[in-house]
């Protein structure tokens, strides 16, 4: 087996205090899909912003590709590779599509203008509303530009936070296809949910968390196919 | 004609100075009030350089932008870094970026005293020509071109380039700019710096322009400036840009057909008409404040 991506040891975050993340640990293998699943409030974006340093840990160690990144600022853990996708989408509402793709170049210089037209070609959408302001979007439309907004920071690992959250049932599915579509070009991809059944399906591996804990992990498979997780906390799903 | 060119040459005073001041408030919302102190300080500079200094007016004008950039990183790494995480973080550092404007005129009154100073009679030659009957000199010619420039420049630095698109993707979402690998901290500080600069070059223009400088200058224009972006409509360039002109043409009109106890009546009185004929200002309303 190939060295881990990521690695998250004994990570702790406090609010205050309140400790929202208590001692959680996994790993994400190369080109696989993990998703860390679990009720609102568990600490699922927590994790994720600890990861890519938006919120400061408390305890624990966070390595990517080898190194220690537990107290690297945000900025730059993107050019490094580590890019996401954050809950709510933070679309730049003011900036026009064009503009929202450009900033997520915005430490690779002309490099990106490639990726940028991949992504139209992609997301035929965003190339039809390019010079309209991001904020006139639909939600759907807002996601798949949040989305295509990271791919053009070339990842190397995807965290995506909650992508479903809010859209319609059919647009989920699409958010869905097109992460899948990601973790099939190569890219190791961690995905946040609380459509926990839907993510669970799409992943190799999957995390239970509840208030701020690890309670179960493993293949997602067999996390599907355990009826304790599924009645205790997939019920609602 | 004679009092419209004269009202266009204070009034693009007006306008780059308002114009630095709009940036770091339209863009990073936050109201730098050491911007008029840096105004002052940088035409007191600006009058040293050419007197002991010995530098020419062309030379003195780049090195008071760049002073003028080093006051903008110092207001905003004392008056408004360290205050960025409070909840109450822009009127903290409007308080605290006047304490910063008093501290900057005590700097000021110690050096320079409480005299008024000004550019020597040579700093710039003197040569005027007619304009349609109306009597223009060079410098003023000059003034009106470098500050049509800078704001010109700027404007498009805003709307094209990829430090405008930063600035504006910090203004509207500091976390979502972070993810997206922008580092936000140096990015604030970059625009304060060019405001800095924008509003220095303003200082020592003013002083070239009325001939002298004083402590109290920035306080006068102060208010004018905050007027300015109001009228422009809030933090709007090109709204800053028209309503310095127009507030220096009210001016000069009032003076010389009503007196000179007239000025700030009428060009503030001109102001407020035009804000309630558009509330928003003359450019305001195109962006409106997302919450």
């Amino acid at each position: 087996m190939t060295e881990p991506v990521l690695e998250v040891e004994n990570l702790s975050v406090r609010y205050g205090r309140v400790e929202a993340v208590r001692d959680v640990s996994f790993s994400v293998a190369e080109g696989s899909l993990v998703t860390l699943v679990g009720a609102n409030g568990a600490g699922k974006s927590t994790i994720i912003n600890a990861v890519s340093g938006i919120v400061r840990p408390h305890k624990g160690r966070v390595r990517f590709r080898g190194a220690d990144i537990t107290r690297a600022p945000a900025h730059k853990l993107v050019a490094r590779g580590l890019v996401q996708v954050p809950e709510g989408r933070q679309i730049l509402a003011s900036l026009t599509v064009a503009e929202n793709l450009a900033m997520g170049g915005w430490h690779r210089g002309r490099g990106a203008a490639r990726t940028i037209d991949e992504m139209y070609q992609r997301f035929g959408v965003l190339a039809e509303r390019r010079d309209l302001p991001a904020g006139t979007l639909s939600g759907g439309e807002q996601q798949m530009l949040a989305i295509a907004r990271a791919l053009v920071a070339e990842p190397r690992l995807l965290l995506l936070d909650e992508p479903s959250m809010g859209l319609a049932p059919l647009v989920v599915n699409e958010v869905f296809s097109v992460v899948e579509q990601i973790r099939a070009t190569g890219t190791t991809v961690v995905l946040v949910e609380q459509n926990a059944r839907r993510a669970l399906r799409a992943a190799d591996h999957g995390y239970v968390l509840r208030t701020g804990e690890v309670v179960r992990s493993g293949p997602a498979a067999e996390l599907l196919a355990d009826d304790d997780v599924v009645r205790a906390y997939l019920g609602t799903a | 004609m004679q009092q419209l060119l004269n009202g266009l040459f204070i009034g693009s005073i007006y306008a780059l100075f308002a114009v630095g001041f709009a940036l770091v408030f339209g863009i990073l919302d936050r109201l730098n009030l050491a911007h008029p102190a840096v105004f002052a300080a940088s035409a007191f500079i600006g009058i040293e350089l050419v007197t002991v200094g010995g530098l020419p007016f062309w030379a003195a004008l780049p090195a008071v932008a760049v002073v003028g950039a080093l006051l903008g990183l110092i207001v905003e790494r004392v008056a408004f870094r360290p205050l960025k995480g409070r909840a109450d973080a822009h009127f903290a550092g409007l308080i605290s970026s006047i304490a910063v404007a008093g501290m900057l005129i005590a700097l000021l009154q110690w050096r320079y005293g409480a005299e008024t100073r000004r550019f020597p009679a040579d700093t710039f030659p003197a040569v005027r020509f007619d304009v349609l009957g109306a009597q223009v000199t060079l410098l003023q010619v000059v003034i009106v071109g470098i500050c049509l420039t800078l704001v010109v420049g700027l404007t498009w630095l805003v709307a094209r380039s990829r430090l405008g698109r930063g600035m504006r993707a910090v203004a509207e979402n500091p976390t979502a700019a972070r993810v997206l690998g922008v580092n936000v901290d140096r990015v604030t500080a970059t625009t304060f710096a060019i405001s800095a600069a924008l509003g220095a070059v303003a200082g020592a223009l003013f002083a070239m322009n009325v001939n002298s400088a004083q402590l109290g200058m920035g306080s006068a224009i102060e208010l004018k400036g905050l007027a300015v972006i109001v009228v422009g409509g809030m933090g709007s360039l090109p709204g800053a840009l028209v309503g310095g002109i127009l507030l220096g043409v009210a001016e000069v009109f009032a003076v010389q057909y009503l007196g000179s106890a007239w000025r700030d009546l009428i060009a503030f009185a001109l102001l407020f008409g035009i804000l309630l004929l558009r509330p928003q200002g003359l450019f305001g309303g195109r962006r409106a404040r997302q919450v």
